[in-house]
């Protein structure tokens, strides 16, 4: 059966060929006959007659054969596409202004399905992904949220479930290449020893880590295969050479297999170390053994059988023992989450995404609209067509075909200049947000975006098909061809207004989720940040290989110094983290006069800074004094705090003076009172949140915990200090790399990439819907222009003014857009709060915002109806009177 | 597309066609036709041209081949064999015609006896 149908498929490809052959058969078999006629005593002619009797007629017996030869039907199509093809190309016109409309449409929404699909949907690469659960401890201080883990408390995790095969945790770090000039720092990850395990992944060359590894004092790594190429030249005879990093002679004992990541959302990762490097003891306790240090994430692999709400009933367990074992550590984190990895990676994601891709769809929907509509004008002129073919014995199946496949090989026209759009703005539009969202990056056009774009395109062919079809069946053909389809174009008339009413209701929907996206960003843009991004260079420089904190301040010391002498620079200072980096630390503190047990204290961001550091950002210093360079562990300790932080914990207080007891530690020191000495105002730590967030500022002597980011604010356009700069630190330590090189401006243009992407492909999807629509209107009107020609001159002849003209066509459009303009206020104001969680500093029910939309379609409507208009006000009416 | 009326005939076109290729190996259209004239002693009066249509169905069920070759008077020529599926196929069948018939036979035997 199935050899059958592929040779039949065959068959229909390939039909001349066979067609050929056989008649060369057909021509061997007659004249074989007609010899034996001929021996049996005929004449040639009676002969050759006889012959041809015998064989039946040739000319049915091959479209008899041609029929079998091909697939039912597909002969019936091809010939269909074939007729709709030399319809189309008739009327070139019509043709590109549907394929094109099509084309915004689908492209539209290929583009934002090859997004989502890349993001959410796709599986994370390792195999068996979906059993791959991120672990992480909720913390139930304020509203709970998940958080990270400590080593300690992952260590009993790992040592107590049974619901995992294999537990393991992550943290980023960096590294500095050293082994050879000049010296590069890599983005890297501290694993526990069985993350390939785990994740079900060989290395390329060479093994994993063993559990041995965890121990202090070991000194191994794993590269990825990007940094082996790059920097060690692909050398497969890596595996057990010593290689430099952080001042430490390490031993390579594997590389990924090429293309590898992990963590998925940290892609700069080129180099994982085991936990050994956190197990090293130095000055201060080691990170393996602080309780209260809560740096790490964890993923896990679930036992077979095991559903993700058992492994966290059985984890929640664990952590409720290590709560009562721990209260001053565990108790703030009793519970855990359980969530597959993907979920944590793309959750966040999801629901912008899932937006999008229905506001994408109304923008289809608006095309489609359109395209139907210009279906409708052709199909009336078509009308006489028809009804002479349905005179002539075609079935209204057939013409229904006709039409079907007409608007899929339309579809399809529209298919290949949406791939072609979509690949367009996935260019442009990718860039605007880097690696904010995980694997947004890695968005491209493959076969299951193209199944999806073509399935889009079948879908919205017989969407828009339709329209003109109900009328095609509707109109009895004597009709049609006695009143040269007038009645036709009545019916049509109305099927095209309501087209339209829906096109204006979807096109405010889109405008209204445009604006307020628009009104959300330019809000997030425009509001104060706190400090001053314009003039400021930032950058990172690796760890040299001096490690204690003693000549990490004073070679720190020595290139602030440095920097504030380059020319065009006019101050340099220290800060970790920086404003608009993220809310990287939050670490709790006691107040001297509410003292509270560990667990129920408050805890907000800290940072670590320089003196200068304020004035450098641009953060004023409202109170009290900035640090200066006797805060050092000789003197009393001392803290600036924001206002949001003092509005926060010390409402109607003073609270210069006031003392406090962070829960950082300054390496084995014991926790100690630190005098507030200054208020500065509020910096944002996070670009897109609402409210100003609490923090507490360190002066960096008295927290020695590394070299921070530094910050030049410059005189002259800060990148052209970059290279003095660069030269200034080769000077002072030729093997400490510099990296992560932005301005002010770039950073806070990065803090607000979502937003932006977000925004911007709204606003792209309201710009297409609202040209569409006053297209579509303007298509409607000047047919009824066209066809109330003769109306209207006797209109004119009768003596309506010009105005009373224009105003009729006018009056006819903005009928059309007031009822859409009503059902889409509806609708707009159900689907606004779909984007409420990404909106910031507007409301999405504000009247204001509605009112906009409508003004603005009410402008478009009346442009799309002012040519016509002028047409219909400049009809002679003698002419139009005499063409009937 | 009309609708094949004789089913029952072509199926018995086929398994006739499969027969003579069966019992006397590579055979071109006329040779297939002259057999079967000579067999059915003229008394399946059917259009030569049939044949073919035969031959396409039972090509495209995998059960015979065909190949190019020079016909008696040196004419080019398709020639047809069966394959082995096609035995296979025309064992099957033979079984069952053989079950139908003997049947009919006994059911019409039955009928006369009354």
């Amino acid at each position: 059966m199935l050899r059958t149908w592929w040779s039949r498929l065959a068959g229909s490809v390939g039909r001349d060929a066979t067609d050929d052959e056989f008649d060369e058969e057909a021509r061997g078999h007659l004249e074989l006959l007609t010899e034996r006629f001929v021996a049996r005593g005929l004449t040639a002619e009676e002969a050759r007659y006889a012959a041809q009797r015998q064989f039946g007629r040739l000319t049915r017996l091959k479209e008899d054969l041609r029929a079998r030869r091909a697939l039912p039907g597909l002969d019936a199509i091809a010939r269909d596409v074939r007729h709709s093809v030399r319809q189309l190309r008739r009327t070139p016109w019509f043709t590109v202004a549907a394929a094109l409309t099509l084309a915004l449409g689908i492209g539209a929404s290929t583009a934002v399905f090859a997004v989502l699909d890349t993001v959410v949907l796709r599986p994370l690469p390792y195999p068996g992904s979906d059993r791959l659960m991120a672990f992480r401890s909720i913390d139930r201080r304020g509203t709970p949220h998940p958080t990270s883990l400590s080593y300690p408390t992952f260590f009993d995790f790992r040592s107590g479930t049974r619901v995992f095969d294999r537990l393991v945790c992550y943290r980023g770090s960096r590294f500095t290449l050293t082994e050879s000039k000049p010296a590069v720092q890599v983005g890297g990850a501290i694993v526990s020893w069985d993350f390939f395990p785990t994740l079900g992944v060989q290395p390329a060359l060479g093994r994993g880590f063993v559990k041995e590894e965890e121990k202090a004092g070991v000194h191994v790594a794993v590269l990825a295969d990007s940094l082996w190429r790059t920097r060690f030249a692909a050398d497969r005879l890596i595996v057990g050479k010593s290689v430099r990093i952080n001042g430490n002679q390490f031993t390579v004992v594997g590389v990924a297999p090429r293309g590898f990541q992990f963590p998925i959302d940290a892609p700069d990762v080129q180099l994982w170390t085991p936990i050994s490097q956190d197990a090293s003891v130095s000055e201060y306790e080691p990170l393996t053994e602080q309780r209260g240090a809560r740096v790490l994430d964890a993923i896990g692999r679930l036992k077979p059988g095991v559903t993700p709400e058992q492994a966290q009933a059985q984890m929640n367990q664990l952590a409720a023992d290590l709560a009562k074992r721990y209260p001053d550590d565990n108790k703030a984190v009793p519970t855990t989450l359980v969530q597959p990895e993907l979920e944590r990676l793309a959750g966040t994601s999801k629901a912008p995404l899932l937006t999008l891709l229905g506001a994408v769809g109304l923008v289809l929907f608006i095309a489609c609209a359109n395209v139907a509509n210009l279906l409708l004008a052709r199909a009336t002129d078509r009308a006489r067509e028809f009804a002479l073919r349905t005179a002539l014995g075609a079935s209204r199946r057939t013409l229904l075909w006709q039409l079907l496949i007409e608007s899929l090989v339309l579809g399809m026209l529209g298919a290949a200049g949406g791939v072609a759009i979509a690949w367009g703005a996935l260019q442009a539009l990718l860039p605007l947000v880097g690696d904010s969202i995980p694997r947004i990056a890695q968005t491209s056009i493959d076969g299951r975006v193209l199944a999806f774009c073509a399935l889009v395109a079948i879908a919205t062919s017989v969407f828009f098909s339709l329209a003109p079809a109900v009328q095609a069946g509707a109109t009895p053909p004597s009709d049609a061809l006695k009143q040269e389809g007038r009645n036709v174009a009545r019916g049509h008339s109305r099927l095209r207004g309501t087209l339209v009413i829906g096109q204006v209701t979807l096109g405010l929907v889109l405008l209204v989720g445009a604006e307020l996206l628009i009104a959300s960003f330019v809000y997030l843009v425009r509001r104060d940040p706190g400090f001053k991004p314009d003039h400021l260079l930032t950058f990172d420089i690796g760890a040299s290989d001096t490690t204690t904190s003693a000549d990490q301040i004073a070679f720190s010391d020595r290139l602030r110094e440095r920097m504030s002498a380059l020319p065009g620079v006019r101050s340099a200072a220290f800060g970790f983290p920086l404003p608009l980096q993220g809310d990287e630390m939050s670490v709790s503190f006691d107040i001297e006069e509410r003292r509270a047990a560990p667990p129920d204290r408050p805890h907000c961001d800290i940072a670590i800074v320089t003196p200068g550091f304020f004035k450098t950002m641009g953060i004023p210093v409202l109170r009290g004094r900035d640090f200066a360079d006797h805060d050092t562990t000789e003197a009393p300790r001392v803290l600036v705090v924001n206002e949001a932080f003092a509005k926060k914990y010390f409402p109607g207080e003073d609270v210069i003076g006031k003392r406090v007891e962070s829960g950082a530690t300054n390496g084995n020191e014991e926790n100690v009172l630190r005098e507030i000495v200054g208020v500065v105002g509020d910096a944002k730590q996070l670009a897109v949140s609402a409210d100003p967030d609490p923090i507490y500022y360190f002066p960096y002597k008295q927290m020695t915990w590394g070299i921070g980011t530094i910050v030049l604010r410059t005189d002259v356009p800060p990148l052209q200090v970059e290279s003095a700069a660069r030269a200034g630190l080769a000077e002072l330590d030729p093997l400490v790399p510099m990296y992560g090189i932005k301005t002010g401006d770039e950073r806070a243009a990065v803090a607000v990439a979502i937003p932006r992407f977000l925004m911007t492909l709204m606003a792209s999807f309201a710009v297409i819907a609202l040209v569409l629509t006053a297209v579509g209107l303007y298509g409607v009107l000047s047919y009824t222009v066209a066809r109330r020609r003769r109306e209207i001159g006797v209109r004119i002849a009768l003596g309506a003014g010009r105005r009373a003209v224009v105003g009729l066509v006018m009056r006819e459009a903005m009928a059309l857009v007031v009822a859409g303009l009503a059902l889409g206020a509806v609708l707009a104001s159900l689907t606004a709060r779909l984007l409420e969680r990404v909106l910031f500093g507007v409301r999405p029910g504000d009247p204001l915002v509605l009112v906009a939309g409508c003004v603005v379609l009410v402008i478009a409507g009346l442009t799309a109806a002012y040519l016509p208009a002028a047409r219909a006000a400049s009809v002679d009416p003698m002419q139009a009177l005499r063409t009937e | 597309m009309p609708k094949d009326k004789s089913e029952v005939l072509q199926g018995t076109l086929d398994l006739m066609v499969l027969k003579t290729l069966d019992a006397m190996g590579p055979l071109h259209g006329y040779g297939i036709s002259r057999r079967l004239e000579q067999l059915s002693e003229a008394l399946l009066q059917l259009n030569e041209g049939t044949v073919y249509a035969s031959l396409l169905r039972l090509t495209q069920k995998g059960w015979i081949a065909s190949a190019w070759g020079a016909s008696e008077n040196n004419r080019k020529a398709k020639f047809y064999s069966i394959t082995r599926a096609g035995r296979r196929q025309l064992a099957r069948e033979t079984e069952s015609w053989e079950r139908i018939a003997g049947v009919i036979g006994r059911v019409l035997r039955l009928e006369s006896q009354r």
